[in-house]
């Protein structure tokens, strides 16, 4: 059974924008608590969220001054914001909506009621009072909708795209998500490092990966190690090197994979030449916008290949 | 007794919010999928009544289409001059470009819904045939699946003519007329999009048929005039199209170049024989209040047999007698407009104002082609759930006949009943509502 190419194009939406809504909610949560555990005069500005979002010129078109209460309004409270959750939930909900027929019977009810809530709790979640609590129900109705697909799915293109976008939406923002802690060593003096700890531990917290890393790595979370953990570790499931053989192993089955395949093959070969110890943060700032850049070739790829067929 | 209804009808709204049955109203600023509004009271038809109901239906099929056949090709009924040919051929209906062409076994409207009602002598009548897009199928199947769930008890004692197998009829009436042979034809459902009122109907039969559901930018039409879907395995040769999509939208090449929902080249796909669909276009011809007027004598001139099932009397304004003499009864008879369906531009003489009747008047005189008249039939009646007691309140019946290489026709088919006390209109963007159907044999 073949699928249409619109079908297949809304699918993969679907989960990039659950995805986005997802990750932009653990995003802003990490900051938030980085943010608390700070003393006084010392944080970043809460701008580096928008500017990890690519979305400084959306947001000096809404806003003046890039305060605590603006960003939140804009990441949050503001459906017409691309960059927010309402939206990307919206986005989300339009797409399984023209889709449902192909997806499991409570996809669609669950979709429709998660981008009600969003929109509904957003402007009483801007204060730090109740955001933490929308950022936590916007992840966890997200990752309530990843199983039931992941439980009861068939295996067949549906599953495949749907997993392509989630997979590529993901190594996306966990690329972003790199790009705050690096940001942040940008331009400081060595003796705020000491800032260092906290931010990476918010920053694996946010993956649902510092656990993992104590484990794994060390008791204590350093920059460098962290970086590597998460771009190169193959069994954490948000890093990029296992988004990536995810991306490689649902495209393999597809007709004419070659074109997407070459793309995913260079991304991992500048994956496995990645080496933060050797490299200063502002290196590692341009490697992360190349990378960026190769996982927009991917989704060029995916485009080209699967969603605008045209007759030969 | 009443807490038991209350309590079905409750399980009634739960089951059609649960299977998520909608259907989109246009002029609610945003369209809006409203939950679709049902009475779990079922209407009740005899099977010795319904033989003869259904018999008249396949005969009226075979006429109409016999009808379209002739009218694109000899035109030998306008020859002899059973019906005049400029109220064919002036028609909007009549379409230029499909004149030559003989879709297979003769047949141009493979899905036929007609709107019958029962008039005060207990008979059935058609009120119309509706050739174009015939919609509301999908409510008949599903409208079955509710009683089931909430009034089960009943089943057991009736023997009741089962409805859903309608998508499998459908898909074998389709698959017969595959241009290539092929046991799998791929066969699809063209639908205008999400914001087409019927949208939940059409994602229903695709899936009932495991067709897909396209849209007309999924679709395109080669050198070669072979259709192809685009699919992530690449074009797919498409055998049958079931169009939803009015004929005037269907192919910007052929039709209303601005439409933006249609398949260019589609026409030409068609005409090459590369392709069927359903209805074809042009079928039109013979969906027009106009015409239906002249379908009696259709059924004696094509098949030589009488009428199985009666039509109502239609006075057509364009002739100069019938004209005086609806102008003269405007309170008494039903006004509709030739080319309009949905219960719209309707003017029911009982109940309309002075003013409504001047008005109609003025429009009769200004374009006599477009207005027919009928006289005022009192709709039959059946108990109906309203606010907790139980009401009578209006309905018609639209059985759906399928034509391909066969002939079928639905038992039964979906009842819609106007929920507005008094009210004769029934259609569901208009307040109406509808009921299960049931065909039961032996005693009722």
């Amino acid at each position: 059974m073949t699928m249409l190419s619109r079908v297949a194009e809304r699918l993969y939406w679907t989960t990039r924008y659950l995805e986005r809504a997802e990750d932009t909610a653990r995003l802003i949560a990490a900051y938030n608590h980085l943010i608390m555990d700070l003393p006084r005069g010392n944080e970043p500005g809460w701008d580096i969220l928008v500017r990890i979002l690519d979305a400084e010129a959306q947001f000096y078109t809404r806003f003046r001054v890039p305060s605590e209460q603006n960003v939140l309004r804009f990441l949050i409270a503001d459906g017409d914001s691309p960059s927010s959750i309402p939206h990307a939930l919206r986005w989300a909900r339009e797409n399984v909506r023209t889709t449902r027929d192909v997806l499991p019977e409570d996809t669609w009810e669950l979709v429709n009621e998660l981008h009600l809530y969003a929109e509904e709790a957003a402007e009483r979640s801007v204060g730090r009072r109740q955001r933490q609590q929308y950022l936590e129900e916007v992840v966890n109705r997200c990752q309530l909708i990843n199983g039931l697909l992941a439980s009861t799915l068939p295996r067949d293109h549906a599953y495949r795209f749907l997993k392509l976008g989630q997979l590529l939406e993901r190594c996306d923002m966990t690329t972003r998500l790199i790009d705050v802690g690096v940001r942040e060593l940008l331009g400081r003096d060595p003796h705020s490092l000491a800032l260092q700890p906290p931010l990476w531990s918010a920053l694996l917290q946010s993956l649902s990966a510092l656990g993992a890393y104590r484990r794994m790595i060390a008791p204590v979370v350093d920059a460098e190690q962290a970086i590597t953990f998460v771009f190169r570790e193959p069994c954490l499931p948000r890093s990029v090197d296992f988004c990536l053989r995810g991306i490689r192993e649902e495209i393999r089955p597809l007709h004419e994979p070659q074109a997407a395949l070459a793309v995913v093959e260079r991304a991992r070969r500048k994956l496995a030449r990645l080496n933060v110890e050797q490299m200063s943060p502002t290196q590692l700032q341009r490697y992360i916008d190349q990378f960026q850049g190769l996982l927009g070739e991917l989704h060029a790829a995916l485009s080209e290949t699967w969603f605008r067929v045209r007759p030969q | 007794m009443q807490c038991s209804a209350l309590l079905a009808l409750a399980a009634a709204e739960l089951a059609i919010r649960e299977m998520g049955i909608t259907f989109t109203v246009y002029s609610e600023g945003a369209n809006i999928d409203r939950a679709w509004p049902f009475d779990i009271i079922p209407r009740v038809i005899s099977a010795r009544q319904w033989q003869q109901v259904s018999a008249g239906l396949a005969q009226r099929s075979r006429a109409l289409n016999a009808f379209i056949d002739d009218i694109y090709n000899r035109q030998r009924i306008l020859a002899d001059g059973v019906l005049p040919a400029e109220l064919v051929l002036e028609s909007p209906n009549y379409k230029a470009p499909c004149a030559g062409m003989s879709p297979r076994y003769g047949v141009w409207a493979h899905i036929c819904g007609s709107d019958l009602v029962r008039d005060a002598d207990g008979r059935f009548y058609v009120l119309e045939d509706n050739l174009r897009v015939p919609s509301g199928v999908s409510y008949m199947v599903e409208n079955r699946e509710i009683t089931k769930r909430v009034l089960p008890e009943l089943f057991e004692n009736y023997s009741i003519l089962p409805v859903d197998d309608y998508p499998s009829r459908l898909y074998a009436t389709l698959a017969s007329l595959s241009p290539r042979e092929r046991k799998r034809p791929c066969i699809v459902v063209l639908t205008p999009g999400i914001y087409n009122s019927a949208y939940f109907e059409h994602a229903f039969l695709a899936q009932g048929m495991g067709a897909e559901l396209v849209e007309g930018s999924d679709l395109v039409v080669g050198d070669d005039d072979v259709v192809s879907m685009l699919t992530v395995d690449g074009p797919v040769r498409v055998d049958v199209i079931y169009r939803r999509i009015d004929e005037d939208f269907m192919d910007p090449e052929a039709f209303r170049a601005d439409s933006m929902l249609g398949v260019p080249g589609l026409m030409r796909a068609w005409r090459a024989g590369k392709v069927a669909i359903a209805n074809a276009p042009g079928s039109g011809v013979a969906d027009d209040k106009a015409i239906y007027a002249f379908v009696p004598e259709m059924i004696r001139y094509y098949l030589g047999e009488e009428p199985k099932v009666a039509s109502v009397p239609t006075w057509l304004c364009q002739r100069e007698a019938d004209r005086e003499h609806v102008l003269r009864h405007l309170d008494q008879l039903v006004v509709k407009p030739v080319n309009e369906s949905g219960g719209y531009g309707i003017m029911v003489g009982p109940h309309a104002s002075a003013a409504t009747r001047r008005r109609f008047a003025r429009l009769i005189e200004e374009n006599p082609r477009n207005y027919i008249a009928q006289p005022t039939l009192s709709l039959s009646t059946a108990p109906t759930f309203i606010d907790g007691s139980v009401e009578a309140r209006h309905l018609d019946l639209r059985p759906f006949i399928l034509q391909g290489r066969e002939t079928w026709v639905t038992p039964g088919g979906l009842t819609r009943v106007a929920l507005v006390r008094g009210s004769l209109v029934v259609n569901s963007s208009q307040g109406g509502g509808s009921k299960d159907t049931w065909i039961v044999e032996g005693r009722v």
